[in-house]
């Protein structure tokens, strides 16, 4: 599916955020103000500032926050970006209120911890603010992470710069039943031009919508084991995740089922045996109708032959 | 001390030896009823997806099964009164391990609904009722610890339960779960078969005419009648013959009435809403999960504790006012809840929250027995519980409603507050006034009884006298008699 053109303008703005009476570092990003931009809400304990991202090959991305640092700490503060198309975008650091407030200081960038070449600045105070900014051709190997280093106080800020994240992945596998259905779903915040599924054959449905897309596979068979990757396609590089499937067959709960059943009759049986066991003992006035226990059983002939002496005698007695 | 109503048993239950028995099988039974529906959430995810329906579309079955849980009320105590305890427990056991073993061959949702929902609650109905009324028919000095005990099945099943489904999931998912949790919900039917009918020595037969010999079978008409002195005409002396409505006329029973509707509407929502109120406020999972753990292990240990608490000789005379007591702790509760600021102010309140819940549901059926005594218990419960599933059900669903007009959740739990700050508040009163009513009656009928007693007194003093004249003059003639033949 092609993608449209968009058409887009840029326009500059920048957002300043400051706490009084902190010592903070601030990262500042020029967004784009343009048609058909993408803006996606910020995360939720930070409401203050939304991005957006713009396609072109201006420099277009806005994200900033703000961080207090306290001196003497190392802090590495880190800042998610989800990128879905190749572009450029400028990375911008702002410190303010350093002690001894220099003129100018040092600050350099890194990717992946590696210290880019030719990279490092001297930045000169102006407002009362070291601004460090820099612009980055963002290619599908361009992805990683974007550090901001200043050298003097060691303040560092770090950019992950990187495709959409599938979240919401679960660690245990889908159990389900051999002539059973079942249905995997991939979710992303974001709607990416397509959706892929891999291991899929032809009895498998495939519903996409937007940014959700569901897998029914049905009459499952056990040789449906096995992990299913979700591929949403972007521009840049596709973002993947896995859902590992599992087909058992009815007879593994039936195991457990069944012997918990026969432990439930057994204890009943038990239960109700040992009841009727005792109940002779305990009611000296019936006359046991139920003699399971062999002592029962002598009890009560040793009973009925006291009765039938004591009839005898009693007879004997009225003879007189 | 107002006359204990539950004197008209007939004998003098055990309150020990296989008592003990019967409140462990109590206590799983009332377990099972409680914690198996809201246990069954863990699947819910999983069947909607299997099914593609909506979230309000799966939570019907939880409603449901609750819903029928609470109407079947009625229909168990019936069957308590014909058949005993024990044939209904196992009966609702069986009924409860069908319905899940149905339900796990299930191919639409409507299945679900009806094993789940109806079968499985009617089962829990059953296994619910007979389990409280067998504890009024073993246990009299020591009810408020039996009933305590036998409540705290509820919290140690929730907490045993819903990690055993998390696992069954994992392994099984939920087809295999719900075969295997068929089997393990039989067990209610050990607990069932440790529920043996009471038997009592006979007394010598003094003033009742109800068959003594065998109280699994209680003959409810004739004690009805005997207390009942207005007659009851063509289908109300039909229906009195299998659940007692004359209890509607009970004053004490009609308080305990309005006072669970006000305090059932706030009871359950709080414990609902408590971990998404947490997630709100910008906690994690992990910790908003936790909580309730603390929750349900205060509550666990509160139970037993207020029945120990209210066995005393201070507080049982008086254990409606321990109830009105707890009921307004609880509301109070719930009234200070969103003043207390960050993870550890709601630390707190689980365990004031969790301190509270446990006590207001020992005393629940314990104030009931005391009430209408262990005859008409059944009956009782059975009336209450249908008339409690309106609120029950309407609570939560009124509280998210609060929640989501106001998008804050402290109008709820203030909401909650009220509503069982006028529930203690009112039965407070009512039963105070009930106590001084129920005193000044004690009163009439010692004064009634002591004029009978000196009535026949002199009844017998005076036919003594005329026996003793009768004596007299027939000594007299047989001596005037002999005078007379002796002589000559």
């Amino acid at each position: 599916m092609p993608r449209p053109r968009r058409a887009q303008h840029c326009c500059r703005e920048t957002a300043l955020f400051s706490m009084a009476n902190v010592r903070h570092l601030i990262l500042l990003l020029l967004y784009c103000d343009g048609m058909n931009t993408e803006t996606t809400p910020s995360p939720p304990s930070d409401p203050v500032f939304t991005t957006r991202k713009a396609v072109s090959k201006e420099v277009c991305f806005a994200d900033w926050a703000t961080i207090s640092w306290h001196a003497g700490q190392n802090q590495v503060i880190t800042e998610e970006l989800a990128i879905l198309t190749p572009q450029n975008i400028e990375l911008l650091c702002n410190l303010t209120d350093i002690p001894n407030n220099p003129p100018n200081i040092t600050g350099y960038w890194a990717k992946d911890g590696q210290e880019i070449e030719n990279s490092e600045e001297t930045v000169n105070r102006i407002n009362e603010q070291y601004v460090l900014k820099k612009t980055f051709s963002i290619q599908a190997r361009d992805l990683g992470n974007y550090s901001c280093i200043f050298r003097e106080n060691k303040a560092q800020v770090t950019f992950v710069l990187d495709v959409p994240v599938i979240k919401d992945k679960r660690d245990k596998p889908v159990v389900s039943y051999t002539r059973d259905s079942v249905v995997l779903e991939c979710k992303l915040k974001y709607t990416p031009n397509t959706w892929n599924w891999y291991k899929a054959n032809n009895t498998e449905k495939i519903f996409n919508n937007g940014n959700r897309t569901k897998l029914t596979i049905l009459n499952l068979s056990e040789e449906h084991s096995g992990k299913y990757i979700c591929s949403a396609v972007f521009d840049i590089k596709p973002s993947e995740s896995y859902i590992e499937l599992k087909v058992l067959s009815y007879t593994e709960p039936l195991k457990p089922f069944i012997a918990i059943v026969v432990e439930v009759i057994v204890l009943v049986t038990l239960i109700l045996l040992w009841e009727k066991c005792s109940k002779p003992q305990h009611d000296s006035s019936s006359a046991g109708e139920n003699d399971v226990c062999s002592e029962q059983t002598t009890k009560l002939t040793r009973d009925e032959s006291n009765g039938v002496e004591n009839n005898t005698a009693r007879r004997r007695k009225l003879d007189d | 001390m107002p006359p204990s109503a539950s004197t008209n048993l007939g004998y003098t239950p055990p309150d020990g030896g296989w008592g003990w028995a019967v409140v462990f099988g109590s206590f799983i039974s009332i377990g099972f009823s409680y914690a198996f529906p809201k246990s069954l959430t863990i699947y819910f995810k999983e069947i909607q997806e299997y099914f593609s329906i909506s979230y309000s579309e799966i939570a019907w079955v939880s409603s449901i099964m609750l819903a029928t849980m609470y109407a079947g009320g009625p229909v168990s105590s019936v069957l308590v009164n014909r058949y005993g305890s024990r044939p209904v427990v196992i009966a609702g056991g069986l009924m409860v391990g069908v319905a899940m073993v149905m339900a796990s061959f299930g191919t639409t949702i409507l299945h679900l609904y009806l094993c789940v929902g109806v079968i499985g609650g009617f089962g829990l109905a059953f296994n619910l009722q007979p389990s409280l009324t067998i504890i009024g028919k073993y246990f009299l000095v020591k009810r408020p610890i039996a009933n305590g005990l036998a409540m705290a099945g509820s919290p140690v099943f929730l907490s045993t339960l819903a990690p055993l489904n998390q696992f069954l999931f994992d392994h099984f998912g939920w087809r295999g779960s719900f075969l295997i949790l068929g089997g393990v919900v039989l067990n209610c039917c050990v607990a069932g078969s440790l529920m043996r009918p009471i038997k009592i020595k006979t007394k010598p037969p003094v003033s009742k005419t109800t068959d003594e010999n065998d109280t699994a079978k209680p003959d409810v008409t004739s004690q009805t009648a005997g207390q009942d002195k207005s007659k009851q005409s063509g289908c109300a002396a039909k229906v009195s013959q299998f659940i007692d409505i004359s209890l509607f006329k009970h004053r004490g029973y009609l308080i305990y009435l309005v006072g669970n509707v006000l305090l059932f509407f706030g009871f359950f929502a709080p414990v609902v809403f408590l971990a998404p109120y947490a997630k709100h406020q910008g906690i994690d999972e992990y910790s908003a999960a936790f909580l309730l753990s603390i929750f349900a292990l205060v509550d666990m240990f509160a139970r037993p504790g207020t029945g120990l608490v209210a066995n005393t000789k201070w507080i049982r005379p008086k254990i409606q006012y321990f109830f009105s007591f707890s009921v307004t702790y609880n509301g109070l509760c719930h009234l200070i809840c969103p003043l207390l600021p960050g993870y550890s102010g709601l630390v707190v309140y689980a365990v004031i929250f969790g301190l509270a819940f446990g006590m207001v549901c020992a005393l629940l059926f314990e104030v009931l027995m005391d009430l209408v005594g262990a005859q008409r218990f059944s009956s009782a419960v059975g009336l209450a519980t249908i008339i409690e599933c309106g609120p029950v059900l309407l609570g939560p669903p009124i509280s998210g409603l609060l929640v989501d007009i106001f998008m804050d959740y402290k109008y709820m739990y203030y909401a909650c507050g009220m509503m069982m700050l006028a529930g203690g508040v009112f039965l407070f009163i009512m039963n105070f006034y009930n106590y001084r009513l129920l005193e000044k009656e004690e009163k009439e009928k010692q004064v009634e009884d002591r004029l009978e007693i000196g009535s026949a007194k002199e009844l017998a003093a005076n036919e003594e006298d005329k026996d003793n004249e009768e004596k007299i003059r027939l000594n007299t003639e047989e001596e005037v008699g002999k005078s007379i033949c002796e002589e000559p």
